[in-house]
């Protein structure tokens, strides 16, 4: 058995955690920065774009169902080695920046709501231990974890969402674009140009088994995604108002309003610590993204975990314990803008001709 | 000049005892042989001697295979190899003066009989249990399936055990390649013996698990046959009342073997309980010691404060009180095991009244943390064949969240759920039908639908048929 190889279905599931998973920490209040009550709309901006190139990006998938060939192959092979390489190589610094935010937002909430006082250092190491050990077992199993797990998280996400409804203001979210169009589009592309999470797909493109359907469960599971996303967004706006943007942690402070009463204990840290499973999956995900694209870029395949490069993203992910995550979302803004977006917005778009004008290479080389 | 096989057999038994040689003339000269403690006198004299007593007139050795037949299992062994182990499991051997050789089955049998296996009692349902005569074991598979599809594939394995082993299978459900390859993994099985068939199942396991069972058991053939018609194969060992079945699943073992002669409602129920209370076995001890030492805002106030007033004197911390707790706990079930059963009962009960009680009258222990741990320890025991693996990992999982809190309960639960998903063996996910999710085979996963509606095999094992009807 390829332990790389997953089935559509799967595939279509980890990404409706990998949406759930890490927007729920410090996007929302980040967004209500910027543009108030209307961040619910930059975030369905924000999807519209990921949701047309996750479309060209499945299309890209369906040609390349019978050969497939690995996202290095289809580079290679349409836009040659070099830019293959260089684009590897942004890849990789998108998946290590997103990682080192996810688990600096996690660090944050594990000290300041669940009350665990430790250092960077002692944080990262299990974290790490675990994923190399999912990347050891192979993406089956990470999507297989997901699938099992799924029910669980998402009547955990539902939960937290569902018990302060009855709170929830939504006259709160009006008037509609009242931020203006132009910020709240500008927002939308700023905060999430390098934050879409198909992008873990063009790392198992050689590894989807597809049956018949290739769109239907990955855009059900997309647009599940997107409801339960923007709706919690809203809920958030709705119940801080304008204090919105100095509560970060939103899942945890829109939880607190459904067990504020101490007889009742804090159950929904129960409940948070459940969803908190889809975070730590997605932390896996990104760090399996990673570790590929330096085996791609080396042009090689490692049997078992390399330590080297084990111990290079570890080095990685101690960042964080000299640049502040705000230093950090700066840094990207300044710098990642245009090499971000050619590979999350300019790269799918492109993939179902790079993907056709390798099949024909492949084809050519064959006869 | 080349050895003969009787000369062969003679110098290997030289110096036994219970080597038997006696020389008879029936025409031919003969020589019969036998190990006295393998075969029964009595099959001896009525199927060998007697028979030989009257015949004055043979020419060659097929005339006497001819006239033995009135005999049980009357053969020629093809080579010094099957000699041997022939004459090592009781047959008696008749070698002429031309070193041609027949075989006479007269082994003897000794084992006890049939009786309901302590490992599975059942409330309703077959109370017969498989013993540690292969033969027997094979005759209560063939008394439930009278079929000609019904095969085995017959096997000796160690080297001076030289065990019998069955592979049993239903010719048109089980998948022949998944036949060929168990086959094929015992037939190059080099041990010196083979006690028990637990000691076969380590070579089975294909991808060499450390942690959880790979292999099924059962001492129940009513078991071992409803496996065998999903698709699974099951394997004898002589001398052993358990009898393998695989491709095995982790479902497997939440289901009872009497959840099938119950009403499926009631069955669902059960297995719903017995899935709670694994999961709360490995996870509660972890739970309370996270919300003692970080996380006690969780625990309504008026509990909490019932916890806190039973543990306020407790001289250790809640994760050395809960550790202590389990280990104790593992100790009593350990010595239990063990201890002769006419004491076995009364010192449990000592050791789980004196010992808890006094530790708790003496503040050494919370109350709360015994119950906890003595609700976890009896939990586990839903799970009876990876009970103790459960108890490890209990241990892990309170560790880490005594160290880390509900990050390291996180953690240990994903490294768990990675691991056991990651598992495949014989093409079947330990998994399966939950992930992958194979939503025909929930018919029968923890909710059960009643048998008339299981149309269909359950897709998670390999077969070669799915339509149970027709």
């Amino acid at each position: 058995m390829d332990k790389n190889r997953v089935k559509l279905d799967q595939l279509a599931l980890l990404y409706l955690l990998l949406i759930t998973g890490g927007k729920f920490l410090s996007l929302p209040s980040l967004l209500a920065g910027d543009v108030g009550h209307d961040s619910w709309l930059a975030m369905i901006f924000s999807f519209l774009w990921d949701g047309i190139c996750l479309c060209f990006l499945l299309w890209a998938i369906k040609l390349n169902s019978k050969a497939n060939m690995d996202i290095s192959a289809i580079l290679d092979k349409s836009v040659s080695k070099v830019v293959s390489k260089i684009l590897l190589a942004i890849f990789f610094v998108i998946f290590m920046l997103r990682t080192m935010i996810l688990m600096s937002s996690c660090f944050e909430m594990f000290s300041i709501t669940f009350d665990v006082s430790t250092n960077w250092i002692v944080y990262v190491i299990p974290i790490a231990i675990l994923s190399f050990f999912a990347i050891q077992k192979g993406f089956n199993a990470i999507a297989r974890t997901s699938q099992l797990l799924f029910g669980l998280i998402l009547l955990a996400v539902i939960a937290l969402l569902a018990s302060p409804f009855k709170e929830v203001q939504f006259t709160q979210l009006l008037p509609i674009g009242e931020a203006g169009w132009g910020k709240i589009l500008a927002t939308s592309y700023l905060r999430s140009f390098w934050f879409s999470d198909y992008m873990f797909i063009y790392f198992v493109l050689d590894g989807v088994k597809i049956k018949k359907r290739v769109f239907t469960p990955m855009l059900v599971c997309f647009g599940i995604g997107v409801v339960i996303t923007v709706l919690l967004n809203a809920v958030f706006v709705a119940l801080f108002g304008s204090y919105a943007p100095d509560f970060d942690m939103a899942m945890s402070k829109i939880g607190a309003f459904s067990a504020a009463s101490s007889s009742n204990g804090r159950w929904d840290w129960l409940t948070l610590s459940v969803w908190l499973l889809s975070v730590f999956i997605k932390i896996i995900v990104f760090i399996f993204c990673a570790y590929k694209c330096i085996e791609k870029i080396l042009d090689k395949s490692f049997a078992n975990v390399n330590w080297i490069v084990a111990l290079f993203i570890v080095a990685t992910l101690m960042i964080p314990m000299f640049v502040s995550t705000e230093q950090l979302l700066s840094t990207v803004i300044l710098w990642g803008v245009i090499p971000f977006t050619l590979v999350q917005y300019l790269l799918p778009l492109l993939m179902p001709l790079f993907t056709k004008v390798a099949l024909n290479k492949t084809e050519v080389k064959h006869e | 000049m080349k050895e003969l096989n009787f000369d062969k057999l003679q110098t290997v038994y030289r110096g036994q005892d219970d080597f038997r040689l006696r020389e008879m003339d029936v025409g031919i000269k003969l020589k019969v042989v036998c190990l006295d403690s393998m075969c029964d006198d009595a099959k001896v004299a009525s199927f060998v001697l007697q028979p030989l007593a009257y015949i004055r007139d043979a020419k060659t050795i097929d005339d006497i295979q001819t006239k033995l037949s009135v005999g049980n299992g009357v053969r020629k062994p093809p080579n010094f190899f099957a000699i041997i182990e022939d004459f090592t499991n009781g047959y008696t051997l008749l070698f002429d003066e031309e070193d041609n050789c027949i075989s006479v089955d007269t082994r003897t049998v000794i084992g006890r009989s049939i009786a309901e296996p302590p490992t599975s009692m059942v409330m309703r349902g077959p109370r017969e249990g498989f013993v540690e005569d292969m033969k027997v074991n094979l005759t209560l598979l063939r008394k439930r399936l009278k079929t000609p599809n019904l095969k085995t594939v017959n096997l000796t394995v160690g080297k001076y055990t030289n065990t019998a082993v069955a592979v049993c299978y239903i010719e048109g459900i089980a998948q022949q390649r998944i036949v060929d390859d168990v086959v094929q993994r015992l037939q190059s099985v080099n041990v010196d013996g083979v006690l028990d068939s637990s000691y076969l199942a380590r070579y089975l396991d294909v991808s060499k698990t450390v942690l959880f069972r790979r292999i099924g058991t059962t001492e129940k053939p009513d078991i071992a046959v409803g496996k065998m018609l999903e698709g699974r194969l099951a394997i004898i060992v002589d001398g052993s009342p358990m009898v393998l079945t695989l491709p095995y699943l982790f479902v497997e073992d939440m289901q009872s073997p009497g959840d099938y002669y119950e009403n499926s409602t009631m069955t669902t129920l059960s297995r719903v309980l017995r899935f709670i209370s694994v999961i709360a076995s490995v996870l509660l001890p972890a739970l309370y010691v996270c919300m003692q030492v970080y996380n006690y805002q969780i625990i309504p106030l008026r509990f909490l404060i019932t916890i806190l007033n039973a543990s306020e004197s407790i001289p250790f911390s809640s994760l050395t009180e809960m550790i202590i707790v389990l280990i104790i706990f593992d100790i009593l079930r350990e010595a239990n095991l063990r201890m002769p059963s006419a004491v076995g009962i009364s010192l449990s009960l000592v050791g789980a009244i004196v010992l808890g009680d006094a530790a708790v009258q003496a503040g050494l222990l919370g109350a709360p943390a015994v119950m906890i741990g003595a609700l976890s320890g009896i939990g586990l025991y839903t799970l009876p064949d990876n009970t103790l693996i459960l108890s490890l990992l209990r241990l892990v999982v309170t560790l880490l969240a005594g160290l880390m809190g509900l990050l390291g309960v996180i953690i240990s639960t994903l490294v768990l759920i990675i691991y056991l998903a990651s598992m495949q063996d014989y093409k079947t996910p330990f998994l399966a039908p939950f992930t992958p999710d194979i939503p025909a085979d929930r018919q029968d996963a923890i909710a059960q639908i009643p048998v008339p509606k299981m149309k269909k095999r359950p897709r998670s094992i390999p077969n070669a048929n799915d339509e149970r009807r027709g």
